[in-house]
């Protein structure tokens, strides 16, 4: 296994998902959240997960993260499954809301991962100023996040998934929360990091405008129970600029052709 | 527009206030003798005694002032034969009570501490435990003082075990609902960027069940010094409480209030100190702006 892993071929998938399935029990109800769900994502791939609210993106992308376990199926990560309850190395997440630790300083939230892995004090504030200094937040070192623009947080929350380096990237709407002039700001440090580091990143939204400027492809969820509707590629050259690409022709080309499909499924998750 | 605060002016009332009261308190009763219809009959020295009275109490009781009205003299050695001779002086009563009251107090917090964590952090434990500690909490902690008594001598040990028992169950409950109560999204967080268990409960569960603690920290100081004192009522050789009971023995009302006086200055020490434990621990909870 542990083989399997270092001689990885640049074609092997980074994430294998086949036959994913999960039903909720609510209070004696079963709510089936996500139905046989099966695709996969290559390494260094941007792919953003597209669908209503409640068509279960989150529940994906949560299994996948090892939040949740699946009813049934197999989540495979560089060939090895995960196993739910325990954290899968190299992978980051970062969460649809704020979780940055309120009782720690913007620094000390950001070092939290090098702490855990034992890195040395100097090395650490080294890695922790050169973050702070990739997302603006230079003179906020030593703020608590509640000092902190929401913008400004979802920076911070951010580093502290990037600073260990992790190969595999799944966000969960991080930007959700955010205005749409600091929503495309974030899409520009994002699209800068990635162009950088080359992670595999899964990106969970409901705003097509969003995953078109981000992702190399989009899975289309339909409403629930979730399953996958459809898959467009999205063939704008690299690197992007989030603010220039929303006027190209093409971007509304796509916008028109995807939005069609989607609209559908917001009329349908809307209906019940 | 709202004036801003002076803090003179808001010290010299508080003053005045202080004067008033001293002042009614040592010659109110005088004058109920002669105006009886302006001075209510509450001021009977013989049950509350009075400033200067408990004063001079307070100096005998020290060992500064011997029973005959002198001053001890320092160097004659006066002051030593004293403390020497009476076991249960101010200073030593007062040593005792605080020594024992924070025994009780330090123990009680840490099991409660400990056990809140252990309880709030585990579904199956607290569900196990829940109806004998429903229970137990159910009984007036105090009413066990007599027994612990018992059990224990009139030793100090009994002394820190009423403490203990008081102290115990208040900060088990916050700390168990403190850990109940943390937001599940930040224990997440922590487990995917790699923390085990152990790290978890301490980088996460403790930092965000503190606020809940501390809650239950003033509180628990004035119960583990209200433990000792009921301790001290019932059966103790030394110690504050003891000192009330020897008062009352002796009808000396000033003795008692100079005990009374004594343990208010105690407690308010005892909470500035979690105070300024509080401020620094939870820094993170004030507006912190950066300039
Ligand atoms: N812990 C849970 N218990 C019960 N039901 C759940 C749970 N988590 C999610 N669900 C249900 O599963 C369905 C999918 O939820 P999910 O959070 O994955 O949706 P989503 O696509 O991420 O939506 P959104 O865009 O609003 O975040 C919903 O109907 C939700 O009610
Ligand atoms: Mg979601």
């Amino acid at each position: 296994m542990h083989e399997a892993r270092s001689v990885a071929s640049p074609e092997m998938q980074r994430i294998d998902v086949s036959g994913l399935c999960k039903t909720f029990q609510l209070a004696g109800t079963a709510i089936e959240a996500v139905r046989d769900v099966s695709f996969s994502v290559r390494r260094g791939e941007f792919v953003a997960l597209l669908g209503p609210s409640g068509s279960g993106k989150s529940t994906v992308l949560n299994m996948i993260a090892t939040l949740v376990k699946p009813t049934s199926g197999r989540i495979l990560i560089d060939g090895t499954p995960v196993v739910p309850g325990h954290a899968t190395p190299n992978v980051g997440y970062v969460f649809q809301r704020d979780t940055l630790f309120p009782w720690r300083t913007v620094a000390e939230n950001i070092g939290y991962g090098l702490q855990l892995m034992g890195v040395p004090a100097a090395e650490r504030k080294e890695r922790i100023s050169a973050c702070l200094k990739q997302a603006g937040l230079q003179d906020f070192g030593n703020a608590y996040p509640s000092a902190l623009s929401g913008g400004m947080r979802q920076r911070a929350a951010l580093m502290r998934t990037l600073v260990v380096e992790p190969q595999v990237l799944l966000m969960d709407e991080p930007f959700g929360a955010l205005d749409t002039h600091t929503k495309i700001e974030m899409h520009d440090v994002l699209l800068r990091i990635w162009e950088r580091e080359q992670q595999t990143v899964l990106f969970v939204t409901h705003d097509l405008g969003e995953a078109l400027t981000l992702a190399d492809r989009i899975i289309l969820f339909s409403a629930r129970p979730g399953q996958i509707k459809e898959s467009f590629a999205v063939d704008f050259a690299r690197p992007r600029n989030a603010v220039k690409i929303r006027e190209t022709p093409r971007y509304a080309e796509l916008f028109q052709f995807i939005w069609h499909s989607l609209g559908e499924e917001f009329m349908k998750s809307r209906s019940r | 527009m709202r004036r801003a605060r002076r803090p003179g002016r808001t010290l010299a009332w508080q003053a005045l206030i202080c004067v008033s009261l001293l002042s009614i308190w040592q010659w109110g009763y005088d004058l109920h003798g002669r105006l009886p219809w302006l001075v209510p009959d509450l001021l009977d020295p013989y049950f509350v005694s009075k400033p200067s009275e408990i004063f001079e109490h307070f100096l005998i009781l020290s060992c500064l002032k011997s029973k005959l009205g002198v001053f001890n003299g320092w160097f004659n050695g006066e002051f030593g034969r004293c403390m020497a001779r009476s076991e249960n002086n101010l200073w030593i009563a007062t040593a005792v009570t605080l020594k024992n009251t924070f025994f009780g107090f330090l123990t009680g917090v840490s099991s409660g501490f400990a056990a809140g964590l252990v309880l709030g952090r585990s579904d199956r434990l607290s569900a196990i435990f829940q109806p004998f500690i429903t229970a137990v909490n159910s009984i007036p902690r105090i009413a066990l003082a007599p027994i612990i008594v018992l059990a224990f001598g009139i030793g100090d040990t009994s002394k820190v075990v009423t403490s203990w028992i008081v102290v115990v169950f208040l900060v088990f409950f916050n700390t168990f609902e403190g850990a109940r109560s943390i937001d599940e999204g930040f224990v997440n967080a922590a487990r995917l960027l790699g923390a085990s268990e152990w790290q978890i409960t301490r980088t996460v569960v403790i930092p965000s069940t503190m606020a809940w603690v501390f809650a239950s920290l003033t509180p628990a100081i004035s119960f583990a010094l209200i433990g000792v004192i009921v301790g001290e009522f019932i059966g103790a050789e030394r110690g504050i409480g003891r000192l009330i009971i020897e008062s009352e023995a002796r009808a000396e009302a000033s003795g008692m209030m100079v005990a009374v006086i004594v343990l208010m200055l105690v407690g308010v020490a005892l909470s500035a100190v979690i105070w300024r434990l509080q401020a620094y621990l939870l820094r993170w909870q004030q507006h912190n702006f950066v300039e």
